[in-house]
């Protein structure tokens, strides 16, 4: 197992959930980081707008490295997520784009959670999603070595 | 599509990659063109303006989204923009609940409940709708009161026209559209469940007949192609959208009532477009967009009537062209789309507020939005002259050259079977996807330059920028208002209003009728919801990802 985890690192960027949290069902924004991060080799589910639980138990199935979320609403619902998914798959990473106040943004920061706001930089978009894949591979690394 | 936009490029083109020249001359424009450009305003084919007397006679209406929390939260914004100056008023609907026809104890809406009311009032019976309205004289303002989204538009109308009649006035005296658009639900914010496209314009061919036989003043569907192009269509492929959605009304009348064909077509001759950043291209697209539907009423339908065929505009200044980093750049970029919007001969505007990238408007960012409006109606001296820019080489050039592109682009929707076959084969997705991934690539590789997003991002600002604050606790009042309706209300009135919806709408009689009686028996948006789905059936989304 370690052996094929060890060359999923080498050949795949990472496997990365996609999802809108507030029943808002725009897409342009999705649309262009769901096309830059398979440009930059990701894997990528998009499962459209999703509850909590859905986003949680979709990001253990399909054993992604990292959930992209599009925030449309609340940072309330958000936390719920980030909630959820800290509870059932810990290690994965979360990242955040879309309409975040900037009011909320230390507050996401703090839970670990990278905000994109719009206007972004496509590379700053890809290089934190290297960084957080990497940080879950070696986490599970240490898990099956241990 | 690429943007020169200058930038020390060789080339330059439009934002729809029209190239253009250094300068104009008499000879790029062309001879079929001189005509309407040396004619009058207020008359066919109204290149020149739709009024004779433009802004002396009638000043264009200013008309801003508003809403959001509670029913009270959202009379609130509206009064207090109507004492700032708003000429119209904008009723926003949660999109939660109302895109998707939800009650709040919907299963999807209780998963995310802190979001209930951040995009909008929650309205779920007409007793929201009077909460709204108490202390605004619907009889005087023209009201956009929600309706946006074609499968919301029979409740949200027979709403506020029920609001009116409790209040003894007579529906003919009242203004207004509720919009109905297909761009909005079918091509840029799709939500989880809609009914299709079909259904959909037999709601809007239905709604447009009520209105001509019962509301003359308003406008029944007002086609959105705003909504297309800041989903990413083109100048001119926002024009070809917007004529290949109104020929479908207009088939459908002809189709149903060839009578009435006339009078109805004034009725659909409301329409809304977008004005972004590129200052000609859209003044241009709105003289094109008059000249273009003068035409098609004539040659399409023989239909020349002075009155029909007079294009009226509302136009909203483009979200998406507005930053997230130093916001108040924004107040710059909606001062100069609202400049293009009245030199274009707009009648209506909404000018996207300076926190448009962050939230729902605060009222400074919605004031600030007023404003703009006001300091170009009183303090420029621009109303003065219809179509001021008329006669130039290069704004009759390029408007002749958009109106080119646009009839070549609604022929090619005409050959792929028509407008409903565009949305449900994704293929108006499939060129606003391509825009959006250039536009957005052209940013992020420098090419086309925003000011403090990819160049001079230096922010000096001494005003730290929060977006809006929504009020809290709105899922769970509007719990306590819906069950309170439910307490309340005749339940058995209900239960036979929502039947007579269901034979209404299974059948080939206008629906109206039975929405307004079902509306009155207090029926829910969610029993809306339910009736439409159980007939209609769910749209099925085009794209994937």
């Amino acid at each position: 197992m370690e052996g094929s985890d060890l060359i999923l690192s080498v050949d795949q960027p990472g496997k990365v959930l996609f999802a809108k949290t507030a029943l808002d069902g725009h897409w342009r924004g999705p649309a262009v980081v769901v096309h830059v991060l398979r440009e930059a080799g990701f894997e990528v589910i998009y499962l459209g707008m999703a509850t909590a639980d859905e986003i949680a138990t979709a990001a253990v199935q399909e054993d992604v490295d990292l959930v992209g979320l599009n925030v449309g609403g609340s940072l309330a619902v958000v936390m719920r997520i980030i909630d959820e998914l800290e509870r059932t798959a810990p290690e994965v990473g979360v990242m955040l784009g879309g309409t975040i106040q900037p009011q909320h943004r230390s507050a996401l920061q703090a839970r670990g959670a990278s905000t994109f706001p719009p206007g972004s930089m496509f590379s700053d978009i890809v290089e934190e999603a290297r960084r957080l894949v990497g940080v879950r591979r070696r986490s599970r690394k240490r898990v099956t070595s241990a | 599509m690429s943007s020169g936009h200058g930038d020390g490029a060789d080339r330059y083109f439009t934002a729809s990659g029209i190239p253009l020249r250094g300068w104009y001359g008499p000879d790029q424009v062309p001879s079929g063109s001189r005509e309407a450009a040396s004619g009058r305003p207020g008359v066919p084919p109204y290149l020149r303006g739709a009024y004779p007397g433009m802004y002396r006679t009638k000043p264009w209406r200013v008309f801003q989204l508003s809403g959001h929390g509670n029913p009270e939260d959202e009379r609130e914004r509206i009064l207090f923009l109507l004492n700032q100056g708003e000429t119209g008023f904008i009723m926003e609907h949660d999109r939660n609940t109302a895109d998707h026809l939800y009650n709040v104890d919907h299963p999807e809406v209780v998963a995310r409940r802190e979001d209930v009311g951040q995009t909008g009032a929650v309205i779920q019976s007409v007793r929201d709708y009077e909460t709204i309205l108490e202390g605004i004289d619907m009889g005087h303002y023209y009201a956009h009161p929600g309706g946006a989204v074609v499968q919301h538009a029979p409740f949200a109308l027979g709403c506020y026209w029920t609001v009116a009649q409790r209040r003894g006035l007579d529906l003919s005296r009242l203004a207004g559209t509720g919009q109905s658009d297909f761009f909005l639900t079918y091509l840029g914010c799709i939500p989880k469940r809609q009914i299709p496209t079909e259904a959909g314009i037999r709601l809007n061919t239905d709604i447009i007949e009520f209105c001509g036989r019962h509301l003359p003043r308003w406008v029944p569907v007002s086609i959105a192609a705003y909504n297309a192009a800041d989903t990413g269509l083109n100048a001119y492929q926002e024009l070809a959208a917007l004529f290949a959605n109104a020929v479908v009304y207009l088939d459908e009348i002809q189709r149903r009532a060839p009578e009435n064909l006339a009078k109805l077509a004034y009725m659909v001759g409301g329409i809304n477009l977008r004005v972004a950043m590129d200052f000609f291209e859209d003044i241009c697209k709105m003289r094109a967009a008059r000249k273009m539907w003068a035409e098609l009423l004539s040659r399409r339908y023989g239909i020349t009537d002075e009155r029909a065929t007079r294009l009226r505009i509302h136009i909203v200044t483009a979200g998406s062209a507005l930053a997230y980093q130093q916001p108040l750049n924004n107040i710059a970029r909606g001062t100069i789309m609202a400049m293009a919007s009245v030199l274009g001969g707009t009648q209506s505007l909404g000018v996207s507020t300076y926190d448009e990238a962050m939230s729902v408007p605060t009222e400074h960012a919605h004031q600030m939005s007023l404003r703009i409006q006001q300091i170009i109606h009183h303090e420029t001296n621009l109303p003065a002259v219809a179509d001021p820019l008329g006669g130039s080489h290069y704004v009759e050039a390029l408007t002749a050259e958009l109106e080119t592109r646009a009839w070549e682009m609604f022929e090619e929707i005409e050959g792929r079977g028509g407008f409903a076959a565009v949305l449900d084969e994704g293929w108006l997705h499939s060129l606003a996807a391509v825009n959006q991934l250039d536009l957005a690539g052209a940013v992020n590789g420098g090419d086309r330059t925003m000011v403090g997003v990819n160049a001079f991002t230096e922010d000096v600002s001494p005003w730290e920028m929060a977006g809006f604050e929504p009020v809290e606790g709105v899922w769970e009042k509007s719990m306590e208002r819906l069950s309170l309706v439910r307490r309340e209300r005749d339940g058995r009135g209900a239960v036979s209003a929502l039947r007579e919806l269901e034979t209404a709408c299974r059948g080939d009689k206008n629906i109206m009728p039975a929405v307004m009686e079902a509306v009155a028996a207090q029926a829910t948006l969610g029993e809306f919801g339910e009736v439409f789905g159980e007939v209609f059936g769910d749209w099925k989304v085009p794209i994937s990802f």
